[in-house]
């Protein structure tokens, strides 16, 4: 009787169904999504053509709003919860088609400054996130996984270091919802920082590629300020998120020679296996178009559905975020989180002034 | 038996992130092959 019943539950693994199990959520990422653009295009035609003055709001942010109204008053029913998931996919491959827009020099040149400027945050980070949980006595494995996600690249890098190190579920939940809730309240400050300090879309960039956590509300923030400072975002983020393996691998041995985690067999697969393998596809796409693999117009359609993909991504960014969820996850690993990210932050936003100054941008 | 065939089922599947990527890729080629020659924003 209990193979009986337990048989049927297999069936969603099956690939068909989990392709049909996620169309309702997609449609809604594209109905937000889309709405987040037309809203862009007549709202501010509408307040001009009746001299309203209204802050010209991007489809960004729109998309964002949308989701978040949506996520925290009715809430996110079942059915479109898989399909609202991929958000993450979408993201990826809009990441990837992305690479079309950089030249491989560009890439070599501000990938470098990034990659010293991103040693520097990883290092910095890890380091203050370390003593802070410490003094606010939260369990180790948990300061722990905080410290990656606020170091590295947010939810994708807890979920790798908490199979690593064999870190609690709860403590990865905690870890998780405090760096989604400090991400969402980041789409709304940096821009608003950046403005008053009259940062440049580069500055602006690299600054919220290197303290945004997560990769999708470090995409959102930089295409929040502008279309050349979201470039350089997700370049910043994605030289972070090529960095995960390196940090996990590093964090499951220090906890593997406490006794408190599996040894690391085979470290070279163990890091291709966390290595993010869009940052290859972002590299491969970039190399095909410095090496004009695609004609301009090409380029072009590319870059345009590289703009659709994210366009889903935005829509769920804000879809995805409950904060009355995330409140029930408990105020102590949100208060360090929160101090964290206000002080690497500041300190990546000196790491750019220096950076600024040093190679004139 | 059902252990093997799980795992035989897992083998093929890819991560999301290889998934994206092939999926970005493949869209590269149509869009190079000139399946598609537009795409509107």
């Amino acid at each position: 009787m209990a193979d009986a019943i337990a048989l049927p539950q297999a069936k969603p693994d099956q690939p068909a169904l989990q392709f049909l199990r996620v169309i309702p959520g997609v449609l809604l990422l594209a109905a937000v999504g889309y709405a987040g653009k037309l809203l862009e295009r007549n709202v501010g035609t509408y307040a001009k053509a009746h001299h309203w003055t209204f802050p010209n709001i991007e489809y960004v942010l729109w998309a964002i709003l949308i989701g978040l109204a949506i996520s925290n008053t009715v809430g996110l029913p079942q059915i479109f919860r898989s399909g609202v998931a991929t958000y993450e996919f979408w993201l990826k491959a809009g990441i990837v088609l992305l690479g079309s827009r950089f030249l491989l020099g560009d890439v070599l040149k501000l990938g470098g400054v990034s990659l010293a400027l991103v040693a520097i945050e990883i290092a910095g980070a890890i380091a203050f996130m370390t003593v802070l949980g410490r003094a606010f006595g939260l369990r180790p494995k948990l300061t722990s996984l905080l410290a990656v996600g606020s170091a590295v690249c947010g939810v994708s890098a807890i979920i790798a270091t908490q199979g690593a190190i064999e870190a609690d579920d709860e403590d990865s939940s905690f870890a998780i919802a405090a760096i989604l809730a400090l991400g969402a309240l980041s789409l709304f400050t940096f821009p608003l920082i950046g403005h008053a300090m009259h940062l440049s879309d580069h500055a602006y960039g690299l600054w919220a590629g290197l303290a945004v956590d997560n990769t999708a509300e470090a995409t959102a923030a930089g295409a929040l300020y502008s279309d050349a400072a979201g470039k350089l975002a997700v370049l910043a983020k994605t030289t972070r998120n090529a960095m995960i393996g390196f940090v996990v691998l590093a964090y499951a041995i220090y906890w593997a020679s406490r006794g408190q985690a599996k040894t690391v067999g085979n470290k070279a697969a163990f890091l291709w296996q966390k290595f993010p393998k869009f940052v290859l596809g972002f590299l491969l796409i970039s190399i095909l178009a410095t090496y004009h693999f695609f004609t301009k117009e090409q380029t072009t359609a590319l870059a345009n559905l590289s703009r659709w993909a994210f366009l889903l991504t935005f829509a769920g960014v804000g879809l995805r975020t409950n904060f009355r969820e995330m409140r029930k996850q408990g105020l102590r690993p949100f208060a360090v989180g929160a101090i964290g990210e206000v002080v690497i932050a500041v300190f990546t936003l000196a790491l750019v002034a220096g950076a600024g100054k040093l190679f004139r941008f | 038996m059902s252990a093997k065939t799980l795992n035989s089922r897992k083998s093929w599947l890819l991560s999301i992130d290889s998934w994206a990527v092939l999926a970005a890729l493949l869209a590269a080629l149509l869009i190079r092959a000139g399946v598609f020659t537009r795409i509107p924003w």
